[in-house]
């Protein structure tokens, strides 16, 4: 039973009418420039697509829609832990896949997603007792490796600033593809990076000091580089690496015929 | 005007006494067992082979969006249930009339009953936030101690520069992703949020017939919220060349619904990527002034609703 | 007999044409729970509202209060709009059913209506104390009101309704529920509450009770007012009177009796002789609070 004055329902449903219509273009207004904040901040809005959907399930999605997404993420990311323990590598490989692109910003995804393929499904591959043929057991962890490394560039263009992520790459070329040059270049992205240990900053130099190679011109420079980084207090004191960057500079100077004004060690 | 504020507070006050005492409270102690349960089972998750400050990585952000999403899904649910039920428990006790009888405007007596689920929201998002920086504390005391573990089985690690070196820099990498003093940031955003799912529900509450409608629509309107932006921007871009009718019904979600996926902001904060002060300032300026107009709205429906 | 002072009092409450009706949308009709009421209650009056349930009395103590609003016509209480503000501070409603918060105690129910009257501190302190004592509630006021009984819950009520001191008050069945004992408490009450120039509006079923206390009545039925006055005019029996004798008459005395009054014209047939009866209310009171000389009831108002 509702009856109230016609005259009084008329001035409700006009004032309601006014409030509304007064901060309608004011809120659409506002929520645009919010959005316009959030994505210069690298906030990349979700745009659920189909293969997403696809990949997620009902229940999932109407999660990930209600902004439950990180942990909708998280969930699926513990699937990819189970699939690397029974070694199911292209379901892990999937999931590694569906998690990045729910949450391209957690750089954590990328970084032990890499990890996971590029590390751990690459050495099962190589020792793949089903696989006889060694060429093909090289070729597959290959394969792997190339995945963990997509994966990882990928994770970089999103999260450029997430040291970590070039660091891991400069391992993997490091460690794994033997490709010193590209690991001296990464570490020394990654140690541009806010937060990133100090002691990175040495490993291009490194790299170049391993890199047999025909670079000595670039070798010379990094370890130039790494000289004229320290103060002239810590020139004298004598630890460990110091005293190698001098001993490579000196090599170097040697090898490359500096003239001897322009030496940092002319002697 | 001030005694108008006194008296809102009064029936503030009293309704969250009313929640205390019924035990709304002890929602809290479930969820206080599923933190401290979800943050066992992740910390059971060691990858090993991994480096410490890398493996935590991946288990602090498991507890943060874990911690983080149980305060939201706890907080939404309570805001719900809690304000659907405020006037339609009112009118059926007939509590309403003994207050309205006395010297209480009616807009007094709405803004009063809210006050008290802010008060009560409040009161249990900040004992959540206790229950979860305990299970972030005790998160960073495993990792601390996993740390030591690791390097402990190296050796002499203490005397060798480099290893003192990256072990001091894991240390920091646990207690800096851990101690994030931004967590505060996502903890007010998500509680903006409730506090916005509330005024939905009380607004909707003000001419619903039954709670059992505020639920539903007050659920419905959060998950479209979430899609919100998507029919804003289209419908800016595009609104001229669809039909009327789906122009309109677009329009209509772009110009009504607010934009619950603004709030997800909290994921880059949970994610470790700083975002500025003054953007989350922003944010909550947002949702504060929408606050304000659907409290407006309330008021003049519930000021002529029959009783 | 209505007397008419030179100067009346104020009035307290006055109705004109009001009107309440409700559209019934799926029986396309419309019910008019009160039609045109026209009422006028003078400050310092006991007022009662009498009728069957539905007749609309309810719903004019609603529309008094502000509670809801009407159709047609107005209503004034002390010159005011009800729903304002001051006409409110000096309302004061006990409501048909307890319409409190169950899960508080006594002393905070009052206390919390009475800072929503505007009262604090020490001031409400003492009123509380002087409203428990008065409504004689001390045992129950550390108890929430959940675990009431119907008597102790109409005692908040009225001790509620009166935080405030209020000018007026409307009582909605004050003594349903409530046992003999109580009723004539609420009823001394009342009483003592005009004594203090108070203005009360009450309704109630107990048409006996109402007879006690009111100066006035108005009948309702099907939504109307049908019969208003005082009682005094309303009940007396005219064309009659009646003697009290304070002793047993005998047969022969009371024919003498009756030929003596017949000589003054009037026919001896008609002449009754009746013996007087108690109240069982009176009967009730007198065994149970051991009051041996209750004077048996007179049949006049005093």
């Amino acid at each position: 039973m509702n009856d109230f004055p016609l005259r009084l329902r008329l001035r409700r449903a006009a004032l309601v009418a006014l409030l509304l219509g007064l901060w309608a273009p004011f809120k659409v207004a506002w929520e645009q420039q919010i959005s316009r904040q959030q994505d210069e901040i690298r906030y990349h809005g979700l745009v659920m697509t189909r293969e997403l959907r696809d990949g997620l399930g009902q229940g999932l999605t109407i999660g990930v829609l209600s902004g439950m997404r990180s942990v909708v993420a998280d969930i699926i990311w513990l699937n990819v832990t189970t699939a690397w323990e029974n070694q199911e590598w292209f379901r892990m490989g999937g999931l590694i896949n569906l998690c990045t692109s729910l949450q391209p910003r957690a750089a954590v995804f990328w970084d032990m997603g890499g990890w996971h393929l590029a590390w751990n499904a690459s050495v099962a591959a190589m020792h793949d007792k089903d696989q006889p043929n060694e060429l093909r057991r090289i070729k597959a962890s290959r394969y792997w490796i190339d995945q963990g490394l997509d994966v990882y560039k990928r994770g970089i263009e999103n999260n450029p600033e997430y040291w970590r992520l070039w660091r891991d790459t400069a391992m993997l070329y490091d460690q794994r593809l033997k490709d010193y040059p590209k690991a001296a270049y990464y570490y020394k992205e990654a140690s541009k990076r806010p937060g990133a240990p100090v002691f990175l900053e040495r490993f291009p130099a490194l790299m170049y000091d391993k890199y047999h190679g025909n670079d000595d011109q670039a070798a010379y420079a990094e370890w130039k580089e790494l000289w004229e980084r320290l103060t002239p207090e810590e020139r004298e004191m004598k630890e460990h690496w110091k005293e190698k960057i001098e001993n490579n500079i000196r090599e170097l100077e040697r090898k490359l015929s500096v003239p001897k004004e322009k030496r940092i060690f002319p002697n | 005007m001030i005694s108008s504020l006194h008296r809102i507070l009064i029936i503030g006050r009293n309704t969250l006494t009313e929640a205390v005492r019924q035990k709304v409270l002890s929602v809290l102690l479930v969820f206080a067992l599923i933190q401290i349960s979800s943050s066992i089972f992740i910390s059971q998750l060691a990858t090993p082979d991994l480096d410490a400050a890398g493996l935590f990585a991946e288990q602090i952000k498991l507890v943060k969006d874990a911690g983080c999403g149980a305060i939201g899904l706890f907080g939404f649910f309570i805001a719900l249930l809690s304000t659907a039920l405020l006037i339609p428990q009112e009118l059926d006790k007939r509590t309403i009339y003994t207050i309205l009888a006395k010297p209480v405007r009616r807009a007094e007596f709405l803004l009063g009953k809210f006050l008290g689920v802010v008060l009560l929201l409040a009161l249990c998002v900040a004992l959540m936030s206790l229950a979860f920086a305990a299970t972030l504390y005790w998160q960073e005391s495993i990792g601390l101690a996993t740390v030591e573990a690791n390097y402990g089985q190296v050796g002499d690690w203490q005397h060798n520069a480099h290893a003192r070196e990256m072990h001091d820099n894991d240390v920091a990498l646990i207690i800096h992703q851990v101690r994030d003093p931004q967590l505060v940031e996502a903890i007010v955003l998500i509680f903006a949020k409730i506090i916005m799912t509330a005024v939905i529900a009380l607004l909707i509450s003000t001419f619903a017939t039954s709670w059992i409608f505020t639920i539903i629509t007050t659920f419905l309107v959060y998950l479209i919220g979430h899609g919100e932006g998507m029919a804003r921007t289209y419908w800016l871009a595009h609104g001229a060349e669809t039909t009327i009718w789906q122009s309109g019904l677009i329009g209509l979600i772009a110009l009504l619904i607010p934009d619950m996926n603004s709030f997800t902001i909290v994921d880059e904060i949970l994610a470790g990527h700083q975002v500025p002060w003054h953007d989350v300032l922003n944010l909550l300026c947002y949702a504060n002034v929408y606050v304000i107009v659907l409290l407006a709205v309330s008021v003049v429906i519930f000021d002529y609703r029959e009783l | 007999m209505e007397t008419s002072a030179i100067a009346a009092p104020p009035l307290a409450v006055e109705t004109i044409g009001l009107t309440k009706r409700y559209p019934l949308t799926w029986k396309r009709k419309v019910l008019v729970a009160l039609d045109h009421l026209d009422l006028q209650v003078r400050q310092g009056e006991v007022f009662g509202l009498l009728g069957p349930n539905g007749s609309g009395k309810s719903t004019t103590l609603k529309l008094l209060l502000g509670l809801i609003v009407p159709s047609e016509g107005e209503a004034r209480v002390f010159g005011l709009s009800p729903d304002s503000l001051e006409a409110r501070n000096r309302i004061g409603f006990l409501p048909e059913n307890p319409y409190f918060y169950a899960f508080l105690n006594g002393d905070e129910t009052l206390r919390f209506y009475g800072k929503l009257c505007g009262l604090s501190g020490a001031k409400l302190e003492k009123r509380i104390e002087e409203l428990i004592d008065l409504v004689g509630l001390q045992n129950g006021r550390e108890r929430p009101l959940r675990s009431y009984s119907k008597g102790m819950l109409q005692r908040i009520g009225l001790a509620q309704a009166m935080i405030h001191d209020p000018d007026l008050l409307f009582l909605d069945e004050p003594t349903a529920g409530v046992d003999p004992l109580g009723s004539v408490q609420i009823r001394d009450l009342i009483l003592r509450l005009k004594k203090m120039g108070k203005t009360v509006i009450f309704s109630s079923h107990l048409l006996e009770q109402v007879q006690e206390v009111a100066d006035r009545v108005a009948i309702f039925s099907l939504g109307k007012k049908v019969l208003e006055g005082s009682l005094e005019s309303l009940l007396t029996v005219n064309q009659s009177t009646q003697v009290l004798i304070p002793t047993e008459m005998t047969p022969q005395q009371q024919d003498k009796l009756r030929q003596f009054i017949a000589q003054g014209g009037v026919d001896e047939k008609e002449i009754r002789f009746t013996r007087p009866h108690l109240s069982l209310e009176q009967l009730y009171l007198r065994t149970v609070q051991n009051q041996p000389d209750v004077a048996p009831k007179e049949q006049s108002r005093p």
